[in-house]
């Protein structure tokens, strides 16, 4: 495609402002104005990917790690005194339902609070990454919490008061999982009867059963099976190949998420993850993916968007930097495709896994 | 997700319900009246001062805090306090209204709205309509659809459902909430029969539907099926005949492909003619990587089939081969390494000119030129 642009026009535009996207998610980490009410009830989601974003960035040090992660105890459910609530344990994604400010057990008894899975997930993940050892996670709580929220056919709700159900709430339940190295969490093989059932007749997987092929989906349907080490298992070789074919077939210049539709710099990374947990990655064509990445950086307040000339938001900005460190953007921690965390905050889950099965002798699922 | 749109770095602008600017009232000077139209604080109302509001209590050291207004804050703070005592009421119900125009993705709010729904008993098919006007409002929001499926379920009536979500379509006609409940609509309450029809109205006015597409396999899979050998060439008839209309369409293509792909692409008889043909007026990226797939498919096949002509498979692997590089150096450049990757695969599989020199098979190793970063 001929530019007409100069040449120093050219290399500004791709030029990457990491100092920007620190600025960008440190400013998202304190006020946000009114207009970004919606995003209330998933707060913590909001904090995972600023803190996520800085890690990524290897930005970390310019955050107080223990007043975040004060903030993110305070969002656990805990279970009460005569542990009534089992059910309803986790993570909330705020404090909007109003209970009383409180890092430690025992929990409130209220009418209407409880977990949430992808909070539960997003918290854990952000505690995690800021160098906690869990030690104050009511692990068991936690997975009996988790436990509520799956269905017959394999599904998960995102609350124990019922909610929409599909694969999404799989990827978080699998990831709490893997992070609590405890699967009795959930039941594994409904989970992949319902994986198995969400692949579309394209090879892509929808959310759930006969809907429509999609890259986050995909990504949901092949990281839980990785987390869950059952991907070969579970996908025959041919799949694995088809798959790998729809997949693929996502790249435009950046991708996008469903056949005729418009490249989004979110799905430069799940599917992009997702190639790269297929072990294809490597024939996309890296060049043309990190074009469009940066074109959607916002030059001025960091972070980026989902298209070009677009407005910058936490999630955007955070997936496209692990899009740009999938392909191996310099300075950049590389990320572990399947838990969508650094192989650095990775790393420290591992050796908190190591020390928790020295403690108990063997691979208990005792805390 | 809602956009975080604009700089961040605007100073948090507080701004006071107009109608309630006392000094801006052109009667001031006049006898003190009471408008009934006028918004009032729920802390100044009369019928609620008998309950004490909570805030919101993140602690000394909140994070992502979103700085509400105060009309904000005093609505949820008095959600809260009818939370904690789990009150069930007319008021309650009137204040979700309130809450839900605020933040339609607060999903505990409609949670509460649905128990007062069902404690109150209240007229189910007036909140039909009010969760249809909401929904017009913001098509993509999880918690407005989930409330709708539970009021129709309740209702035991998806009467009004395949029009409204036809209307949903049409100003986006790749909503995936909105597919999302027609299928569950369409499969609960059994209303196959016209949706053929529509899904075909949809693909006339854009071919390019993918969404669209998927819905016609839902449809076909679910009422005739397509083990039926008429249907099938009557699929293949109608995808040929789109993608003559439109040739660059990945989506007739991936149907085509994923309704033939489990009996063998090369299994349908007059098939792989046909797109030979194509090939000719019609070419696209997707075409090429169909004749590959048949070819690979045939190569499969073969290679169970005692009697297979040693000939006809080196025909096949070459025929493959030069697709791939065709696609790799000339119409399908992006997965270049993609496509060079699949025909040393197969070249390693079926080719019979011994071991190969190329490198193994196996996808992680690494392709042979380095992804060069400019």
């Amino acid at each position: 495609m001929a530019e007409e642009e100069s040449q120093f026009e050219e290399f500004e535009q791709i030029d990457f402002l990491r100092d920007r996207h620190v600025r960008f998610f440190q400013r998202t980490l304190q006020v946000l104005p009114e207009r970004y009410a919606s995003l209330e009830t998933t707060r913590l989601t909001i904090i995972f990917f600023a803190l996520s974003g800085l890690d990524v960035l290897d930005a970390l040090d310019v955050i107080d790690r223990n007043l975040m992660i004060e903030w993110i105890y305070s969002l656990q459910v805990l279970p009460t005194e005569d542990q009534s609530n089992l059910s309803r344990c986790g993570f909330r994604g705020s404090s909007h339902i109003g209970v009383p400010y409180s890092t430690q057990g025992p929990g409130v008894l209220h009418p209407y609070d409880s977990g949430h899975v992808a909070m539960t997930y997003t918290g854990l993940c952000s505690l995690l990454i800021l160098g906690d050892d869990l030690s104050r996670v009511n692990k068991q709580a936690c997975l009996a919490g988790l436990r509520a929220l799956q269905l017959e056919d394999g599904s998960f709700y995102a609350v124990p008061e019922g909610s929409e159900n599909d694969i999404r709430f799989i990827y978080c339940a699998a990831s709490i999982c893997y992070m609590l190295d405890d699967w009795s969490g959930m039941d594994i093989q409904k989970a992949i009867e319902y994986i198995r059932g969400s692949l579309s007749y394209d090879n892509g997987f929808g959310q759930g059963a006969g809907r429509e092929s999609h890259g986050g989906w995909t990504y949901c349907a092949i990281a839980s099976l990785c987390l869950m080490g059952r991907l070969e298992e579970a996908l025959s070789q041919r799949e694995l190949d088809r798959i790998r074919r729809w997949c693929i077939m996502r790249q435009q210049n950046g991708f996008h998420g469903r056949p005729n539709k418009p490249v989004d710099t979110c799905y430069s990374f799940w599917v992009g993850a997702t190639l790269e947990l297929l072990e294809v990655f490597q024939y996309t064509n890296f060049d043309k993916n990190r074009s469009f990445i940066l074109s959607t950086q916002d030059r001025l307040v960091g972070g980026f968007a989902k298209w070009p000339d677009s407005h910058p938001d936490p999630l955007h900005a955070y997936l496209g930097l692990c899009g740009l460190s999938l392909i191996g953007e310099p300075n950049l921690r590389k990320v572990h495709a399947a838990l969508n965390i650094t192989q650095r905050a990775f790393q420290h889950l591992q050796q908190l896994q190591q020390t928790w099965r020295d403690s108990t002798g063997s691979c208990s699922r005792q805390h | 997700m809602s956009g975080v749109e604009e700089t961040l770095n605007e100073s948090v602008d507080v701004k006071e319900d107009k109608e309630f600017d006392v000094e801006a009232d052109e009667h001031a000077g006049e006898d003190y009246f009471v408008d009934p139209t006028r918004y009032l604080f729920y802390r100044d109302r009369k019928e609620w001062a008998d309950l004490e509001p909570v805030p919101q209590d993140d602690g000394p050291n909140p994070v992502v805090k979103i700085a509400y207004s105060e009309k904000f804050a005093d609505v949820y703070d008095y959600f809260r306090a009818l939370l904690k005592n789990d009150e069930r009421s007319e008021r309650a119900f009137a204040l979700t209204a309130d809450a839900i125009e605020l933040n339609a993705a607060n999903y505990t709010v409609w949670h509460y709205r649905r128990v007062l729904l069902q404690a109150l008993s209240k007229d189910l098919r007036e909140e039909m309509r009010y969760i249809t006007a909401i929904i017009e409002e913001q098509p993509k929001n999880y918690q407005v659809w989930h409330h709708r499926r539970m009021v129709v379920e309740w209702l035991n009536d998806a009467s009004e459902e395949l029009e409204f979500i036809a209307d949903i379509l049409s100003q986006d006609a790749k909503n995936y909430h909105a597919w999302q409940h027609r299928q569950w609509v369409i499969q609960e309450y059994k209303l196959w029969d016209n949706e053929l029809e529509f899904v075909e109205s949809l693909l006339e006015d854009d071919v390019r539907n993918n969404s669209a597409w998927n819905q016609r396999h839902f449809v076909i899979s679910h009422t005739t099926g397509f083990a039926d050998a008429a249907i099938v060439e009557r699929e293949i008839q109608y995808c040929l005949n789109q993608i003559r209309k439109a040739p660059h369409n990945e989506s007739a293509w991936n149907y085509l492909k994923g309704m033939l792909q489990d009996r063998g692409l090369s299994s349908q008889p007059g098939l792989l003619e046909r797109v030979l043909e194509l090939k000719q007026t019609h070419c696209s990226p997707y075409l090429l990587a169909f004749l590959f797939d048949c070819y690979e498919d045939a190569l499969e096949n073969s290679n169970q089939k005692e009697n297979a002509a040693e000939e006809e498979q080196k025909e096949n692997l070459k025929r493959a081969l030069e697709i791939c590089e065709l696609l790799a150096h000339e119409k399908d450049t992006i997965r270049k390494e993609y496509w060079l990757f699949l025909g040393r695969s197969l070249k390693n599989k079926f080719g019979s000119s011994g071991p190969s020199d190329e490198p193994p098979l196996e996808p992680s190793a690494p392709a042979p030129q380095p992804q060069e970063m400019s």
